[in-house]
């Protein structure tokens, strides 16, 4: 186990991490020095000020509230998909720091690590909520036809990365909390790579390792998928005002 | 494929490359929200007119061959040349769109079909299968420009029968259309057709306007045809025109692609800055009225006047309001189609696609969608700025019985002018 852990979970995060920081560069810069359409391709309305363009493209990017009035349940699911995942980002964050005043505010560690659980819960359920959507979505009709094996790739590494990031948090939740990733995750930053031993005893390694091997492939493809909406979005619908 | 008419294809594609294009390619999710947008796809369920999948044939072809994930692992992308399989699919899909970028206006991100599109339009006449009849109708106009003079005598004849109709209509004996005049303010480039000059013409004159007619069209099929070269050529023979008899404004007609072409595309065509003021006629109109330099007596139009925004002067053009507000001048029984203005349906007629036989069954079930509106608002004049549209809805009117009256906006407006030879309702179907 420790094998796989060090493969999946420390050269893989390595590799990962490597790959997606020189791909996604590397698509910002292919975007950045090609020559922009000579066309202007907004449309209307669009506000008149640069500031109101600036708003209106992060309303669209964030709320696409066109989308949301043409396919509501589609809409519904992707948001809760993408804000399910920004929270569940954001609540990984702990792997490198505990946060400042939060576990003050709600009453110490214990209470903080029980809130995290709740947190994590819903965040994880609502994200397999999301891709489980889109995966059945990909199966009938028009969606099926439209969609190319990089959809189910995807979908498949996504539907990974979250079932095992759900299993540690309703298997051994209860009992390994932040701090021990976080001994772990540290311990990658510092370029002195360790685990635990609340990692290495019982089966949670394998359960670790089998995230993160999806998180590890994810990383590693997301920059050459149509992943990069998570960046381009913005600039696309900036265009739509210009 | 031939290893030259192969690099020929790819060429093309490498020239016509630019940023957005790259983003919206790169970052498409083929979520397929774009599929409810498209009129084609709702009117005919066919799955070579869903937005996406008519983009994502541009796609392929990238990833086949200047995306190195694409060239790695084509399979994962369904990355393929540009076989005739492929190009098959691509005319029908390319030359059959509207161009009206509803899909664009539900995108999340915003991708611009229409634009991918302007790309497969280029491909197709690289390998020789651009549409026929568009490219002949841009090089008969590109023809008339260059000889000019060989037109003058049929063009001078015809407007002066025009100009005997004006004073017909006004009571004015000075009234007339003014050609070849240097020194006016306005160049008005009207459609080919007295339809569309008569009442401009009635109308400038009442306004007291210090106008000149274009001995071009508006009309640019070049655009359609997808040769921005052939486009830039056939915009170039008013813009020299109005250059020649210096001119301060260019007023375009009842016309959604004149617009959007002398306003939006003819910059970067001909990489200059447009030298006038370009206005479409209703603008002109709308102000005309506003400032009393025309009158309009409502109650003339008898009725309940509804409106429909052409896409290319409404979501691809911005001007929503001042036709309502011409509209609404005229009647007091007003009533929008719904949805309207950025949500407006595409009639399913733009794009050049009406001078295309070969796709008028798609044509007549992708205006679905606009009959259902029509018949949803009750009106019975419908008043519709764009010949292509005009066309299209006249058409759909006799097929489904709807028994509409068609109107252009300016007809409408000459029709509720206290004049003494008003020919009110003369127009409507010319």
């Amino acid at each position: 186990m420790e094998t796989y852990l060090w493969i999946t979970s420390v050269w893989g995060v390595y590799l990962g991490i490597a790959v997606f920081v020189l791909g996604m560069g590397l698509r910002i810069y292919q975007w950045a020095t090609t020559p922009k359409s000579p066309v202007r391709l907004g449309m209307f309305p669009k506000p008149a000020t640069k500031s109101g363009r600036f708003f209106k493209m992060l309303k669209d990017t964030l709320i696409a509230p066109h989308s949301a009035k043409i396919e509501p349940k589609m809409w519904i699911f992707a948001m809760i998909f993408h804000v399910a995942a920004l929270a569940a980002f954001v609540g990984h964050l702990r792997i490198l720091g505990e946060y400042p005043i939060l576990p003050e505010l709600l009453g110490g560690e214990h209470a903080m690590n029980t809130f995290a659980a709740y947190a994590g819960s819903i965040a994880g359920t609502l994200m397999l909520v999301g891709v489980i959507f889109w995966i059945v979505r990909r199966t009938f009709g028009p969606y099926k036809n439209l969609s190319v094996p990089e959809d189910y790739l995807l979908l498949f590494l996504l539907f990974g990365v979250i079932i095992m990031g759900d299993h540690l948090r309703f298997v051994y939740g209860g009992f390994i909390h932040a701090d021990t990733y976080q001994e772990w995750f540290r311990s990658l930053l510092a370029f002195k790579p360790m685990f635990p031993e609340k990692l290495l005893s019982g089966n949670v390694g394998w359960s670790l390792g089998t995230h993160m091997l999806f998180t590890d492939l994810f990383l590693i493809y997301f920059p050459f998928s149509k992943l990069v909406h998570t960046i381009g979005s913005f600039a696309a619908n900036y265009v739509r005002s210009e | 494929m031939e290893k030259v008419q192969l690099e020929t294809l790819t060429g093309v594609i490498d020239k016509k490359m630019n940023r957005q294009l790259k983003q919206y390619i790169d970052i498409c999710a083929r979520c397929a929200i774009c599929k409810d947008a498209c009129h084609q796809y709702v009117g005919t369920g066919d799955f070579k007119y869903l937005p996406a999948r008519r983009a994502e044939l541009i796609r392929q072809i990238y990833k086949r061959y200047f995306d190195k994930a694409g060239r790695f692992m084509p399979a994962l992308y369904e990355a393929r040349e540009p076989d005739d399989n492929l190009l098959d699919e691509l005319y029908d899909s390319t030359y059959a769109c509207t161009g009206c970028r509803r899909c664009m206006y539900y995108c999340p991100f915003s991708i611009d079909t229409a634009w991918i599109l302007s790309v497969a339009k280029a491909i197709l006449i690289a390998a020789g299968r651009g549409n026929e009849m568009l490219g002949q109708l841009a090089d008969a106009a590109i023809f008339k420009g260059d000889n000019a003079a060989m037109f003058e005598g049929v063009m001078l004849s015809g407007f002066d029968d025009i100009s005997e109709e004006v004073r017909a209509i006004t009571g004015d004996p000075e009234h007339r259309v003014h050609v070849n005049k240097e020194g006016a303010d306005v160049l008005y480039v009207a459609l080919a057709g007295a339809h569309s000059i008569r009442p401009a013409a009635v109308i400038f004159e009442e306004a007291g306007e210090n106008w000149t007619i274009s001995m071009f069209e508006a009309a640019n099929y070049g655009f359609f045809y997808g040769d921005t070269e052939k486009a830039r050529l056939i915009t170039k023979r008013y813009i020299d025109e109005a250059k020649r008899l210096g001119v301060k404004e260019i007023v375009v007609p009842e016309c959604g692609h004149a617009y959007r072409v002398a306003e939006f595309f003819y910059e970067a065509w001909s990489k200059e800055p447009m030298p006038f003021k370009v206005t479409h006629i209703l603008e002109k109109v709308d102000d005309y009225i506003k400032s009393g330099r025309i009158t309009v007596d409502k109650g003339l139009i008898e009725g309940k006047v509804t409106y429909h925004d052409p896409c290319q002067l409404g979501r691809n053009g911005g001007k929503f309001e001042q036709p309502r507000d011409i509209v609404k001048a005229v009647t007091d029984n007003f009533v929008d189609l719904t949805p309207n203005r950025a949500e407006q349906w595409c009639c399913g007629g733009g794009g050049g696609i009406v001078a295309m036989e070969e796709f008028k069954d798609v044509r007549l079930k992708s205006g679905a969608k606009k009959v259902e509106q029509l018949k949803a608002s009750g009106a019975s004049v419908l008043a519709c700025p764009c010949e292509n549209c005009r066309l299209q809805i006249e058409e759909l009117n006799e097929v489904h019985e709807l028994g509409m009256e068609i109107w252009q906006v300016i007809d409408l407006v000459v029709a509720a002018m206290p004049l003494p030879g008003n020919q009110k309702g003369a127009e409507a179907t010319e």
